[in-house]
């Protein structure tokens, strides 16, 4: 092949149209920094620009979901167009108006230079929006570290803080170490199959140069990936730095980067390494990787949960608690990759979006609740500190109640909803792992409700010994408890319409896999 | 009143939601603490006047009142929901047995009352959800459902070890029936592989299971089934998964012990015998020694451990543990008889031991104390509670002419007909079970006896006790329907049975039946089927 160094000049595909929603986030990000050098200390309008770029962004992403044909690709393969790209960004959008809403508590009492955080939550998400959106594991890379540069300041924000500080270090040297890992798995998939692209290297998983480079190169992405979903044995940093980092953010990191990750991880190895029928290297590649997953999907849920309960700290519970998440998912994941059918792959996929997406509501509902009770420095978040406020703050005592029952993922709740999706894909496929996988799924969930019902238990059923002083609600935060509430019945109640839309299979699909 | 008898299901699932909610909107606006306890007493007791209806609209055959709407198309699940002759009864009974709860707590909620009146009527929906949800996803939805009323009332207003009954008792039931979730996915799949639709609604299935294109048979076949009876055996709870309900009978509100014994334990006899019956008839067979022995185990058992309590509500608890064992061994008798006689004990127990419960309350209300030895010599102080205490203890007992003895004595003859149990040359294990469990009646004549002689009869041994004074007529009212039931139920069992008798029947011939299937399938299960052991015995 001499085209190797000169290939021929292709011209470039510059289909702008489908990545508006991306920019206009950025552009918002833009804005609201330079606002912010001018008027440092209008909080409120930074936050509506905020608001305002992730709506039309939003309003454009869906309707990119109607017009443009589903499973097309653009800018020269680079930017992949389908269900899991719009499903997940969706989710990053609402996941980012939430946080914006639910900081305007923290942001207020701890005077935050909010323009800063705005705009690094707005780059945050378009970096988040990349990796939903790469078909190419440069794009994908470039994506995850925007994504991670932004996170590790917000994670540091509150920089008087002895533990936020540890947070931010944890997050940056062990972020970084991961993505270490990241980019010389990539390296080593370019090695094995010429290509960065996943459309071409999963033609080439076939037969690709060097099959072991491209096992070697699998490995390593996993624990990129693994260090970025928190999965266990990858998690470790997971309680320290959700612990240390200001609540709001903690939210914002257990909802977004998780899920982002996950996009990324899926289209990477779900569409990137397939089964293909009868051909070895593929297949043992495809094997090798589900069994490991497998493998991680039981730790983390059983690590997750069973750590959980040790816990007095609420964030460091919900950090635990979100690496049983992260197992969770993994399930729905691993019914994708065994799916056999185009179609039962997409709803599988979709419902690991839907799974993100419950997940999110409910957790960042949960956040801010804590955000608001924790007070400054979130010096008030163990579990001593609600004890008994049940009857004194009913309202928050509630609506926390409901979303600790939506992460045990009760019936009527999204969290109940999202489960049910993530398990029937991978009873789908009837291989006996996946079952043994849903079992162990199903045993974690009893073993979690000790600890979600320990919080209600705290609230409802103690006395409070010490004074109680209801907090103020700002209205931000106000509104976003109202849509977590509401999201958390409706996606529990009325969720068929979402999960069609996050399902629609591209067309022609059914043919192709077989 | 087309709209009103087509949806009169769903009116009395959607009275108490809004009910809870309405009651909750009526104190953040005015306050008035004292209505709260007459307007969830006239919320229930609407409920049960239209649920009247029911008795009289509902077919011997086949579902009544069914409702089938789209829920979740995406996943298949629909909002099915319908009543026939074997859930007919347990609705009744819920939403007879609410309103004299409600009464039940008329001076005793001092904390919260407005949280405890809204639970209390969440409740109520969902275990009347459980009765009539025919989709399994819906179904399963409910019966989770009802875990999350149950366990604020148990850890808000209960006892002093209320925290740790109350978790436990979620924790318990929750394992069960996420199990249980999961084998109602895998069934959606395997119907989906061999009929090519998946669905969760339960008459689909049937009418493919009858139509021989669903076999579920095989490993997962034996998964799905011990998935489903392990949620509902907790429920019951057969014996060695019991040990959660005295502590949560116990440290319960009153009104909450009698909701838990009368209605909650009969989600799980009702699961198995609609869904595991139905669903599993081969492995329900091949298992059913199992239940037996169980069953059996936990009649003698929980009469024996109740016969040492030194606790009266403790002691009811334990009873309601070996009263269950005989709900248990009359369904997997699978004779017309015992089956009959389980669903009509389940009926029975929920009047007389939620009598007991409530009785217990009354005297708990006057005293502060349910110790057995606190008390002696109450039928001096005392001498219409006391008769009606006897009269009570005698129909859980199962005296004659009162309801209890009915539902015993069918599922005996039930058992001792049934030819489920093996039969050597020597011996017919299935009137080896009748007998064991037939001791259980004797031992429940003695603890409960014994227990009445302690606390009733001699002289007044507590200066504490003098005093007393006898029943309100409140509360008087609320346990004169339950009384009249309990005679009524035991001289005229016939309404009740004659309504049961077609749906019972047709889980009976299902079991002890094949249904269709191909012909291997069904070869190879006879061999197993008692009937052969029966037939080789002879």
């Amino acid at each position: 092949m001499n085209t190797f160094f000169l290939t021929e000049l292709v011209t470039p595909d510059p289909n702008v149209r489908i990545i508006l929603p991306e920019l206009v986030v950025a552009a918002a990000g833009i804005i609201v920094m330079l606002y912010d050098s001018f008027f440092p200390k209008d909080r409120v309008t930074s936050g509506i620009i905020s608001l305002v770029g992730l709506a039309v962004s939003a309003f454009l992403l869906v309707g990119l979901w109607s017009s443009e044909p589903l499973g097309s690709t653009s800018w020269n393969g680079m930017i992949a167009h389908d269900n899991l790209r719009l499903g997940f960004s969706i989710v990053f959008l609402i996941v980012t108006a939430m946080t914006v809403l639910i900081s305007t508590v923290w942001v207020e009492r701890e005077d935050v230079p909010v323009g800063e955080y705005n705009a690094l939550l707005l780059f945050a998400t378009f970096g988040m929006m990349l990796m939903a959106s790469g078909n190419d594991l440069v794009v994908i890379f470039l994506g995850l570290e925007t994504l991670s540069i932004a996170t590790y300041v917000m994670a540091g924000l509150r920089r008087g803080d002895l533990k936020s500080n540890e947070s931010a270090m944890k997050y940056f040297i062990l972020g970084s170490f991961a993505s270490a890992f990241l980019l010389y798995g990539m390296a080593l998939i370019y090695g094995a199959t010429g290509s960065t692209n996943l459309t071409v290297i999963a033609e080439k998983v076939v037969n690709p140069n060097f099959p072991a480079l491209l096992l070697i190169g699998g490995a390593m992405m996993v624990v990129g990936f693994g260090f970025k979903v928190a999965a266990a044995p990858f998690h470790v940093w997971t309680p320290d730095v959700y612990e240390g980092a200001p609540a709001p953010v903690t939210g914002f990191m257990a909802a977004g980067p998780k899920a982002a990750a996950f996009a990324s991880f899926i289209r990477v190895f779900v569409l990137g390494f397939p089964f293909i029928a009868g051909v070895a290297a593929s297949n043992y590649l495809h094997e090798t990787w589900m069994t490991v997953l497998a493998v991680m999907a039981m730790l983390s849920m059983t690590v997750g949960n069973v750590a959980a309960i040790m816990q007095n700290n609420v964030k460091r519970m919900l950090a635990y608690s979100s690496i049983a998440h992260a197992g969770y998912a993994l399930v729905g994941f691993l019914g994708a990759g065994a799916a056999n059918r185009g179609s039962s792959q997409d709803a599988a996929i979709a419902s690991v979006a839907f799974y993100m997406l419950t997940y999110a509501v409910t957790n960042l509902g949960a956040f801010a609740v804590i955000s608001l009770l924790a007070q400054k420095n979130d010096r008030r978040s163990d579990f001593e500190d609600f004890n008994g406020i049940g009857f004194k703050s009913p309202v928050l005592s509630f609506t926390l109640s409901l979303f600790m029952l939506s992460l045990l993922g009760l019936p009527l709740t999204a969290g109940f909803m999202g489960k049910i999706l993530v398990f029937r894909p991978a009873l789908e496929a009837g291989s006996t792992l996946l079952v043994v996988l849903v079992i162990v799924a199903v045993i974690n969930t009893a073993i979690s409700a000790y600890y979600y019902l320990r919080m209600i238990v705290v609230m409802f059923f103690k006395e409070r010994v010490t004074e109680w002083v209801e907090p103020k609600m700002p209205i931000g935060l106000a509104v976003a408890l109202l849509v977590a509430v509401v999201g958390v019945l409706y996606l529990g109640l009325f969720a068929g319409g979402v999960i069609e839309k996050f399902s629609q299979s591209r067309s022609g699909y059914e043919a192709q896999l077989k | 009143m087309e709209f009103f008898s087509q949806n009169l299901l769903t009116i009395l699932l959607l009275l108490p939601v809004f009910g809870a909610v309405g009651i909750v909107l009526h104190q953040m606006f005015w306050k008035q603490e004292e209505q709260l306890k007459w307007l969830t007493f006239g919320i229930t007791l609407v409920n049960f006047v239209i649920s009247i209806p029911l008795i009289f609209g509902t077919k011997t055959a086949g579902f009544s009142f069914e409702v089938n709407k789209v829920w979740i198309a995406a996943i298949n699940s629909n909002y099915h929901i319908a009543v026939d002759g074997l859930s007919l009864w347990l609705v009744i009974l819920t939403t007879f047995i609410m309103p004299i709860a409600v009464l039940s707590t008329w001076n005793a909620v001092e904390k919260r009352p407005t949280a405890f009146y809204a639970f209390l009527l969440l409740l109520e929906a969902a275990m009347i959800g459980v009765f009539v949800s025919l989709d399994l996803l819906v179904f399963y939805l409910f019966f989770e459902a009802s875990l999350v009323p149950m366990f604020f009332l148990i850890g808000i207003w209960g006892g002093e070890n209320r925290i740790y009954a109350a978790v436990k008792f979620f924790i318990f039931t929750a394992l069960g029936s996420l199990l249980m979730l999961a084998a109602i996915i895998g069934l959606y799949y395997m119907h989906a592989e061999q009929t090519g639709i998946g669905t969760f609604d339960f008459v689909t299935m049937m009418r493919s299971l009858e139509l021989g294109q669903l076999a579920i048979a095989g490993t997962a076949g034996t998964l799905m089934f011990w998935a489903f009876a392990l949620a509902f055996s907790i429920k019951v709870p057969l014996f060695p998964f019991h040990t959660w309900l005295p502590d949560a009978h116990t440290e319960a509100p009153t009104a909450g012990s009698v909701i838990l014994a009368a209605v909650l334990l009969k989600m799980g006899t009702y699961g198995l015998m609609r869904f595991n019956f139905a669903l599993f008839p081969d492995q329900s067979r091949e298992w059913a020694w199992l239940f037996i022995v169980l069953a059996i185990v936990g009649i003698i058992y929980g009469a024996l451990v109740a016969m040492v309590q030194p606790d009266v509500k403790r002691l009811v608890a334990y009873s309601s543990v070996a009263h269950m064992g005989f709900v248990i061994l009359g369904m997997f008798s699978f004779t017309e008889w015992g089956m009959q006689g389980a669903l009509y004990q389940m009926l029975n127990h929920g009047v007389s031991t939620g009598a007991l419960f409530l009785l217990v309350g009354f005297i708990y209300e006057r005293r502060h104390t349910r110790a057995i030895s606190d008390f002696g010599g109450l039928a001096n102080v005392m001498p219409l509670y006391a008769t009606i205490f006897v009269i009570t203890a005698m129909s859980s007992v199962g005296l004659p002419f009162l309801n209890g003895f009915v539902g015993e004595f069918l599922i005996m003859l039930g058992m001792w007909k049934s030819t489920i149990l093996g039969v050597t040359a020597t011996t017919n294990w299935n009137y080896v079970a009748t007998m064991l469990a037939g001791t259980g009646v004797i031992f429940a004549a003695v603890y409960l006896l014994w227990m009445i002689q302690r606390v009733f009869f001699g002289k007044v041994t507590n200066d504490k006790n003098k005093k007393l004074t006898d029943l309100s007529t409140r509360e008087i009212g609320l346990i004169a329907p339950l009384m009249f039931l309990m005679v009524f139920m035991g001289v005229y069992p016939r309404p009740f049975l004659d309504a049961a008798k077609d749906s019972v029947n047709a889980i009976q011939k299902r079991v002890m039946h094949q249904a269709g299937g191909d012909v291997d399938h069904a070869e190879r299960n006879a061999d197993l089927s008692p009937q052969t052991a029966v037939k080789d015995a002879n």
